[in-house]
């Protein structure tokens, strides 16, 4: 039960966090490339410099998803990190400066697709954090009620 | 359609015994219907007495049974193709056995009848000497066309090689609209005899009956008056109405056959663009400020009202734009300066001051024509209005009376100092450079214009060569020998200098010129092989960064070294039809992108010159020319004995035309509208700005728009282009050109003022953008079914109020439009697949559709074909007196007479074409002595008579109407395969080639998915 609480709060949530961190500010940028607030060059250098990353920590949580046995997490996240790894493969991961103006709008749509999605998964882990941790606490309570009586 | 034809006396039953069964020498129609081998020959011979008229075809006629069979025409006289032979007297018709042909060199007809639908070029000429369409030039040889093809579906199994030159229909000698009479069902007979004719031979000398034993789908008939009897009733509606609605629309009839319900177009009337490129003067009437449409092009001067208007024009809806276009003779672009106001332009809009402005208020205020914004009139600017509302300072101001003006820039349109024109150089010189003798033309011609480099005194220059290192040169001026510095580390490129290596070229002339002579010298003896290209790309960029300008590569070879090397590909015609096959066409490094991405940042425009007769992956290198707005030039198998002159022209004008350096554009149009795509060799800069790091005259772009409103109130909308950009001569200058249209409620409208040019421009960088995504067959397909779905949507118009059944119609101002598609399905770019094109040159003829202006884009897709031996032959005519060669032919096969000289210009080449029985005279006059020599070995020059020398001016002419390429001349002979079948024949694009359907199958394609709804 501790470990799933640690697995909810030390790794799930801020790994999502950071992941919607990331999606949002490639938005930002995009929308940003869009009103002609950025040069395609500084954009598409930001937005890839992320890419990366992301996709590597996407990847591991999705494994660790899987090594530590939570079912429902690690379906939410296997088909986006297929998605990821496919792109990688393609070699259209990241932004590519010349079209980047061509393929502005579904970029923008991924990313906010994206952004639902990682939205999405902190709700659950947040939802399944305070669950897990109400049990504990309900059990613990139940123990000590036992406690009590018996004592 | 009836299948009978009862008023048909003409036509009795088959004979018993068909005269033609045996090779009667006195019978001239001999031919056996070959037509889907297994049907009954339709056509029956004729009685042996030729020149009966009542009589002439025994055969059965249009009997339900036989579907091939279509009554037979005899030829009338005036219907060749070749206007400039007058057409002969009726009388004439009739065949004197073997008559012309007697002097024709023995050249049997070939036994190739049943090699059917093979493309002449691949090399059946050897076994069947190319019969030319000699038709033209016969007319006493009239060829009644028989065995017309029943239907569609069967129509290619017809494609009988030896079929005479098509002669079509003689019944429809004019257009349905004047002839009404003569329009009912006309054998089709185009699609029966597509470009074959490698495939006939010319008549055998014994010509009794010459076309005896072969079994093309033609027979000469005996001359006849026309027969009256043969038509068909109501095959199509009286032609009373159709002439009524003559302003409407066009409409081509689709003639259904005796016995089948399968129509085909008499390929006659279909229309041809034999003059060109036409400039439609309608907008010019209404709006007469609007700038010239050699700078913009609409493809439909009326911008639809609504979005679901604009959602049924189903063609391409945009612009293309050449903004610096030349002007025409004599006319300049008026430059305004309003120092030391700054450029008037709208507050809120950002719109150039232009005609469209209003000025109110006792001229202190004008309105924005774009977002009817109320302006100040800056002071410097003021100026009172007369009586009528106009400035009294109107004709001194070229902005508000003319379309285009360019304005001169104050510093606050510069983020830096103009910069000078700068060029620098970037040479191949391994042995196989050296070998084509490439280095010592581009030294040569970079010499020989050194003192027409735009921007003098500032104007400055650079070399670098590589091989397997890289070799910069030092041309300070105070040295008189150039140094060379050579850097041989090529995963760490330094510059060697940090200056002088670009130097001024005023100050360091002589070392220039001392390297220049030096050049093609210092490395003759060089057998290195390696092309160290990316590289040296890297250390071009490292010198040309701090200023920009223009990057010229000459590259020979593979790149084989350090960064960006390429692996040899597109030897596999496996991934041809595949998915993967797109990627053949995309640059295989994602290096080259960069690159050409970081080039253009620091306005930098990348030329790329390829030599090699290799795969040179044309796909890759020319992405730096993409994103760069450079262009690309490919010369497969560089030799410089031969394609030197090219070179010499090409890069001469390269280095001499006026250029805008680190330029960008925009085009802005009113609330409501937005220019979405771009296509063209550029890279945006932000969602509607172009950057151009040196664009040119020859440089055209287009752009889609699309509604975002769903009403638009308007009455006028208004285009305007600016280009920003830096004059050779230092100045930063805007130029602007506005444009207004009109916005309509009704389709009709918006086909009316259509305008095909920029329609089929912007279609032909859409298929080829596609290209880069999908294959080629895809990208095909989507240019017909945008055809279509244009046409269906005009024929839903008209179709409910007229009954127009087995017509197609099509508007006036689209007339060309079906015939361009074919076209540019069939051009170098889209063409077949694997075989059909090698890769490099398909990928070289996309970027070249990608960047050419409208005119040259039509010409490429339908070239000139002009007959010259007349004017060669006629002293009479004056040789400065060109209207002669001034009349276009149409492109198919049977517009080549065998004893003609004719020339095919599609503004990059001219194929001279000698026919086989051609005048020895002309041949020995034209190419001296060796005119019976392979022609591949000859190259044309002058010789010392007055033929050759008209020849020459012919040439000069052509070259000069457009001087952006230079079109070398190839020679070809008749029969000479498989040069003259890929040279030419494969370039007649109305004429059925391999898979490619001909012009009026093509039609009748299109005609049917159009009903198909």
């Amino acid at each position: 039960m501790g470990l799933d609480l640690i697995f909810w709060l030390v790794i799930c949530f801020p790994l999502n966090v950071a992941f919607l961190a990331s999606a949002f500010y490639q938005v930002l940028i995009l929308s940003d490339l869009e009103s002609d607030f950025v040069n395609p060059y500084d954009a598409s250098s930001r937005i890839n410099y992320f890419i990366l990353p992301e996709f590597i920590g996407q990847g591991l949580f999705c494994a660790l998803c899987l090594f530590t046995g939570h079912w429902i997490m690690f379906l939410l996240t296997v088909p986006v990190t297929c998605y990821h790894v496919m792109l990688y493969m393609k070699r259209q991961h990241l932004i590519d400066v010349t079209e980047v103006f061509r393929v502005l709008n579904a970029e923008k749509k991924f990313r906010i697709a994206k952004l639902a999605y990682y939205l999405t998964i902190i709700i659950i882990t947040v939802f399944r954090f305070v669950c897990d941790a109400l049990k504990i606490a309900y059990s613990d309570l139940l123990c000590f009620g036992f406690y009590i009586l018996t004592a | 359609m009836g299948t009978e034809n009862p008023g048909r006396p003409t036509f009795p039953s088959r004979p018993a015994s068909s005269p033609f069964g045996a090779a009667q020498p006195v019978t001239p129609f001999s031919s056996t219907g070959p037509v889907a081998g297994s049907e009954p020959p339709p056509y029956r011979p004729t009685p042996p007495a030729p020149p009966q008229a009542a009589t002439p075809f025994s055969s059965a006629g249009p009997a339900a049974a036989r579907p091939g069979a279509p009554g037979f025409r005899p030829a009338p006289p005036g219907r060749f193709s070749d206007p400039s032979i007058p057409p002969p007297p009726r009388a004439s018709n009739a065949p004197p056995p073997g008559g012309p042909y007697q002097q024709f060199p023995a050249a049997p007809f070939p036994p190739t009848t049943q090699q059917q639908q093979r493309a002449p070029m691949m090399g059946q000429a050897s076994q069947a000497p190319p019969f030319p369409a000699s038709l033209p030039a016969q007319p006493q040889m009239p060829f009644v066309p028989m065995g017309s093809p029943p239907s569609q579906s069967a129509a290619p199994a017809h494609l009988g090689p030896n079929a005479p030159p098509p002669t079509f229909q003689p019944t429809f000698p004019g257009y349905p609209s004047k002839q009404a009479g003569a329009e009912m069902q006309a054998p089709p007979m185009h699609s029966n005899f597509p470009a074959n004719q490698g495939n006939y031979g010319p008549a055998p000398p014994a010509a009794a009956s010459p076309f005896l034993s072969h079994q093309g789908g033609y027979v000469p008939s005996p001359p006849m008056a026309p027969p009256v009897g043969m038509q068909q009733p109501g095959s199509v509606p009286p032609m009373g109405s159709v002439q009524g609605l003559a302003e409407d629309f066009n409409a081509l009839t689709m003639q259904t056959r005796p016995g089948t319900m399968d129509p085909l177009f008499d390929p006659k009337e279909l229309p041809r663009p034999l003059e060109g490129d036409v400039e439609s003067k309608n907008l010019a009437d209404m709006y007469p400020m609007n700038c010239s449409p050699r700078y913009v092009r609409l493809t439909t001067s009326a911008v639809p009202s609504s979005q679901s208007l604009a959602s049924r024009w189903h063609l391409p809806l945009g612009a293309v734009v050449c903004p610096l276009a030349e002007p025409p003779g004599g006319e300049e672009v008026p430059i305004v300066n309003f120092a030391p106001a700054s450029v008037v332009r709208c507050r809120r809009c950002r719109t150039y001051v232009n005609p469209y402005m209003t000025f109110t208020e006792a001229g202190r205020k004008f309105r924005c024509n774009v977002c009817t914004l109320l302006n100040d009139v800056p002071s410097e600017y003021y100026a009172q209005l007369d009586a009528t509302g106009k400035r009294v300072d109107i004709n001194q101001r070229p902005e508000l009376t003319k379309g285009t003006v360019e304005f001169v820039a104050p510093a606050e349109y510069m983020v830096r100092p103009p910069m000078p024109p700068v060029y620098f150089f970037l040479i191949d010189v391994s042995i196989s450079a050296v070998r084509s003798g490439m280095i010592e033309v581009v030294a040569n011609t970079i010499k020989s214009c050194l003192d027409e480099l735009p921007g003098f005194p500032r104007t400055q220059i650079g070399f670098a060569t590589f091989d397997s290192t890289i070799h910069f040169y030092n041309m300070k001026s105070s040295l008189t020998q150039p140094q060379m510095l050579v850097v041989s580390d090529l995963d760490d490129i330094f510059i060697p200098l940090p200056d002088d290596l670009l130097v001024n070229l005023s100050e360091s002339r002589s070392v220039v010129e001392t390297f220049l002579d030096s050049l093609s010298t210092m490395f003759q003896d060089n057998v290195n092989l390696e092309s160290a290209f990316g590289p040296a790309l890297k250390s071009a960029f490292m010198v040309m960064s701090q200023l920009g300008g223009k990057l010229l590569i000459f590259q020979n070879s593979l790149p084989s070294l350090g960064v960006g090397r390429l692996k040899l590909r597109g030897d596999d015609s496996r991934v041809y039809g595949t998915d993967k096959e797109h990627g053949l066409r995309l640059p295989e490094d994602p290096f080259y992108k960069q690159m050409a991405a970081e080039f253009s940042k620091y306005q930098i425009s990348t030329n790329v010159y390829a030599f090699s007769d290799k795969y040179t992956d044309i796909a890759s290198l020319g992405t730096l020319a993409k994103y760069t707005a450079g262009q690309v030039y490919y010369y497969p198998a560089f030799q410089s004995a031969i394609h030197g002159e090219k070179l010499r022209h090409e890069l001469r004008r390269d280095l001499t035309r006026e250029t805008a350096w680190e330029a960008v554009m925009r085009i802005r149009c009113a609330k409501g509208v937005r220019f979405t795509t771009y296509h063209g060799n550029f890279m945006l800069r932000s969602t509607d700005l172009l950057a151009l790091p040196a664009v040119d005259c020859d440089k055209a772009f287009a752009m889609q728009l699309s509604l975002e409103e769903t009403l638009l109130t308007t009455q006028t909308m208004y285009f305007q282009v600016a280009l920003l950009y830096t004059a050779s001569c230092g100045e930063r200058r805007i130029r602007v050109h506005t444009m207004a249209v009109p916005v309509v409620t009704e389709l009709a409208d918006i086909y009316r003022l259509a305008d095909t040019g920029a329609i089929v421009s912007l279609l032909s960088r859409l298929a080829i953008e596609k290209t880069l995504s999908q294959k080629l067959e895809d990208a095909r397909t989507a240019v017909q079914l945008r055809i279509v779905k244009g046409l269906r949507e005009y024929r839903n118009l008209y179709a409910v109020q007229h009954r127009l059944a087995n017509r197609m119609i099509y508007p006036e101002s689209l007339k060309f439009l079906m015939l361009y598609g074919l076209a540019l399905c069939r051009s170098t770019a889209l063409r077949g697949g694997y075989g059909d094109v090698p890769l490099d040159e398909r990928c070289a003829a996309g970027h070249i559709i990608m960047t050419v202006t409208i005119k040259r884009l039509l010409k490429l897709l339908y070239p000139s074909l002009i007959r010259l031996d007349e004017y060669l032959l006629k002293a009479s005519v004056p040789a400065d007196d060109l209207k002669s060669v001034e009349r276009r032919l149409p492109l198919t096969g049977e517009s080549l007479d065998s004893r003609g000289l004719y020339i095919y210009d599609d503004g990059f080449r001219c194929i001279i074409w000698f026919g086989r029985v051609i005048s020895p005279d002309i041949a020995k006059n034209l190419l001296g002595a060796d005119f019976a020599a392979e022609l591949s070995k000859t190259t044309l020059g002058e010789q010392d008579n007055e033929m050759s020398r008209r020849l020459m001016r012919v040439l000069e002419k052509l070259r000069n109407t457009d001087r952006a390429y230079y079109q070398l001349s190839h020679l070809v002979r008749q029969g000479e395969q498989p040069k003259e079948g890929f040279l030419l024949l494969a370039n007649l694009v109305e004429d059925q080639m391999g898979g490619n359907s001909g012009y009026a199958e093509w039609m009748l394609q299109i005609s049917r998915q159009v009903q198909q709804s």
